[in-house]
């Protein structure tokens, strides 16, 4: 049940209605409600990963407790190593069992040996990599006696599955989610408004803004060996879009339904492609997991109060990882790495806590360079998805090839009956709108926002892509 | 969000209904007593393979209607709308040949006529039993254009805004091919002509209205297995001639199904000189 689909346009104002309605009663009841809601949409998908998903909740639930009640520090690491073990296993099994056995088997078969590695093939559980680091934050959190343990498993099973954060995030904390849970809910009429607003605009950079970039970068992408340099450049940008559309959108949806619920999920975007340098567009790119690798593993590792040499090698790790966190395949991890290599100047001069105000740009030669600078960020973002988006390092490389060797910037006619440039309009109105309103959640709140609603209703209907179906790029993840 | 939809639906309807010349069902549609000695229709088949132009060199009105991707369901609606706009034809070549073993449709043809659902009733009543969606269609305002949004969405009402021309009306229909194909191959084993319902709602509308009907098969390239296939038609539909073979060498092809402009050239007046001395 993806969140652009008719099915969840009938669930969510039945679940609606029923939690304000019928289950509010208590925070219990409206808990439970939201628990079977949560368990329903999340076997829409495949049923049978719903028990890995409990025993996901179970398990980290009873470490906690377990941890709590030891005395001994042993016992409580031992718990601690427990959770992330399993849980980490889950997702190396599912995700990257078979990305490790064939490297592997090309890694000896360069030195002159021969391997059939056994591959599992299996189905990625969808929100795996989402659920199982909501959980690991949870064990650490206590094990470091950050917080204390939830001994309340209705109160404990929300905060790992509520369904508009189950499949793709944010990634929660506990000291963020779990208060709000503990809590009876009341209908509060100003934030289910900001909640609609959240919604219809993440629709609208889901199926306006990425589903029609999609089109247009999958057929770049698919066929980049017969496109001109502008085509090639057009196609970074739009995958830019693209992803950028998709998740962002995803996450509005997700945040915006959560508020009709009465509840408050972390920020997950903050126009990142208005960042000036690549330090700031990670503070504003998928906040939730950045901030959760500063927390449980930058930190850990030492983070910066080490040397230089340390500071680089964990910016490194913590890229690389996030990386491989996004799929396993070595495109993956090239991305990563490259933005470790984007950060490094920034890191080696200290400037990368430079741009943490606000973007003010007035008639004057300041503004001038924080618009190049903003430019520069995001074509070194662009340059960077090419490795995220291709099938292969290979591909990526021979697409940056010809983008820079063949030096054509003719119109180009597409098979799929579309020019090269054709978006671009839509695209320069989108950034105008978001620019306008970056210091909002969304654009649609505020002064005249019934017409404003009209106007995005309008743009969904017209501009909205619904033939050529496209699944939310996160779900993979 | 009704009322945005109403309105957008009534917008987008409104530029179908403008225009004239960027497909052709839009054009019979929206144009009313026209005057032809020679329409043809088709798939791509007939789309590809009659040059309308060599007509006109024999002083015949032409134009081909073909289209790519549409069966014979959307010809027998493109010659009804066309004897409801009050057309004159004297003759209607149509090819008939693959499209005889099919009665399904075309999603991509179907959508061209989907803006007229509402306003033209052959259309509704053509469409009424066929379509499963058809009320939800019919009476949800601006479902029709999203459902079909890649064929008549916003960048279609944008281009016929703008009155830009289209390919398919250019050359009076006829869809030139250029290039020649390499290793040309297609198998009708196992394929039988069988009785085609919506080839006998032409012959029975052409019978009506008094318009001469000729029923060809169109050429295919040599390496084709079971060519008796389109021998066999005759057994189904005496009427049929079968002009399979007016054209052999592959070197006309650019594919085994279609053949390209100077196969055209050559098919095209094999039929004037066949039918029209």
């Amino acid at each position: 049940m993806f969140f652009n689909s008719l099915t969840f346009a009938l669930f969510l104002p039945i679940i609606f209605l029923l939690y304000w309605f019928v289950f509010n009663k208590s925070k219990t009841t409206q808990n439970i409600l939201l628990i079977l809601a949560s368990y329903y949409f999340y076997s829409c998908w495949d049923w049978r990963f719903l028990f890995l998903l409990i025993f996901s909740t179970l398990l980290d639930f009873v470490c906690a407790i377990l941890m709590e009640k030891s005395n001994s520090s042993k016992k409580r690491k031992l718990c601690l190593w427990i959770a992330i073990i399993i849980n980490l296993g889950f997702l190396g099994v599912f995700k990257y069992y078979d990305f490790f056995a064939t490297s592997f088997s090309t890694l000896i078969k360069g030195f002159g040996f021969q391997a059939n590695p056994a591959l599992l093939s299996l189905i990625l559980p969808v929100g795996i990599s989402f659920y199982t680091f909501h959980g690991l934050s949870y064990v650490i959190d206590i094990y470091y006696k950050r917080i204390q343990p939830e001994r309340n498993f209705v109160d404990y099973s929300l905060f790992v599955s509520y369904f508009p954060l189950l499949v793709a995030g944010p990634i929660e904390r506990a000291t963020h989610l779990l208060p709000q849970v503990k809590i009876r809910r009341n209908f509060d009429l100003e934030k289910a408004k900001a909640g609609i607003y959240q919604i219809i605009w993440g629709m609208v950079k889901k199926i306006v803004i990425a589903d029609s970039c999609a089109s247009y970068a999958n057929e770049i992408f698919d066929n980049y060996q017969s496109m001109n340099s502008l085509s090639l450049f057009l196609g970074a940008i739009y995958f830019a879009f693209q992803i950028y559309g998709d998740f962002s959108g995803y996450s509005d949806i997700a945040l915006g339904t959560s508020k009709l619920f009465g509840i408050d999920l972390l920020k997950n975007f903050n126009y990142p492609y208005f960042s000036r340098d690549i330090a700031e567009f990670w503070r504003r790119w998928h906040i939730s997991l950045s901030s959760w690798f500063r927390d449980y593993l930058y930190i850990p590792l030492g983070g910066s109060k080490g040397g230089m040499l340390m500071k680089v090698r964990n910016t490194f790790i913590i890229f690389l990882v996030s990386g491989f966190w996004h799929g396993a395949n070595w495109t993956f991890i090239v991305w990563g790495g490259l933005n470790a290599i984007y950060f490094l100047p920034l890191l080696l001069k200290n400037q990368n806590r430079n741009n943490m105000g606000e973007i003010v740009l007035n008639f004057d030669f300041k503004s001038c360079k924080i618009v190049l600078q903003i430019i520069f960020t995001f074509f070194l973002t662009c340059f960077a998805w090419v490795f995220f988006r291709s099938k292969s390092i290979y591909n990526a490389i021979d697409y940056i090839y010809i983008m820079f060797t063949n030096l054509n910037f003719k119109s180009q006619y597409f098979k799929n009956e579309r020019y090269n440039f054709e978006l671009l309009l839509l695209l320069f109105l989108f950034i105008w709108v978001e620019w306008r309103n970056r210091k909002k959640v969304e654009p649609i709140s505020g002064k005249f926002s019934w017409i404003k609603i009209a106007l995005a209703i309008l743009v969904l209907l017209t501009l909205g892509v619904y033939s050529d179906y496209k699944e939310f790029i996160y779900f993979q993840f | 969000m009704i009322a945005v939809a109403v309105l957008a639906d009534f917008f987008y309807t409104f530029v179908f209904s403008k225009s004239t010349n960027r497909f052709k069902v839009e054009h019979i549609i929206n144009t009313k007593s026209e005057k032809y000695d020679v329409v043809i229709l088709g798939s791509s088949r007939a789309n590809n393979h009659f040059n309308a132009q060599l007509f006109k060199a024999r002083n015949l009105k032409a134009f081909n209607f073909g289209m790519s991707g549409s069966s014979l369901q959307e010809s027998a609606l493109m010659l009804q709308l066309m004897i409801e706009n009050n057309f004159e034809i004297k003759n209607i070549i149509i090819e008939i040949d693959l499209n005889i073993n099919s009665e399904k449709f075309s999603e991509g043809t179907r959508a061209r006529f989907i803006p007229f659902l509402t306003s033209s009733k052959v259309v509704s009543n053509y469409y009424k039993p066929r379509l499963l969606e058809f009320n939800l269609l019919n009476q949800t305002p601006f479902y029709r254009y999203i459902k079909y949004d890649s064929q008549i969405g916003i960048r279609e009402v944008f281009f016929i805004a703008i009155n830009k021309p289209a390919s398919s009306m250019q050359n009076l229909g006829f869809y030139p091919l250029n290039n020649v194909g390499k290793n040309l191959q297609y198998d009708l084993t196992g394929k039988y002509p069988k009785r085609n319902i919506n080839y006998e709602f032409i012959k029975l509308l052409c019978f009506k209205n008094n318009i001469n009907l000729i029923a060809v098969t169109t050429p295919i390239c040599q390496n084709t297995k079971n060519k008796k296939y389109f021998d066999e038609i005759k057994y189904v539909y005496p009427e049929i001639h079968n002009c399979e073979n007016f054209v052999k060498s592959d070197k006309y092809f650019s594919s085994c199904g279609h053949m390209n402009a100077d196969g055209a050239k050559v098919f095209t007046n094999k039929i004037i000189d066949n039918f029209f001395k």
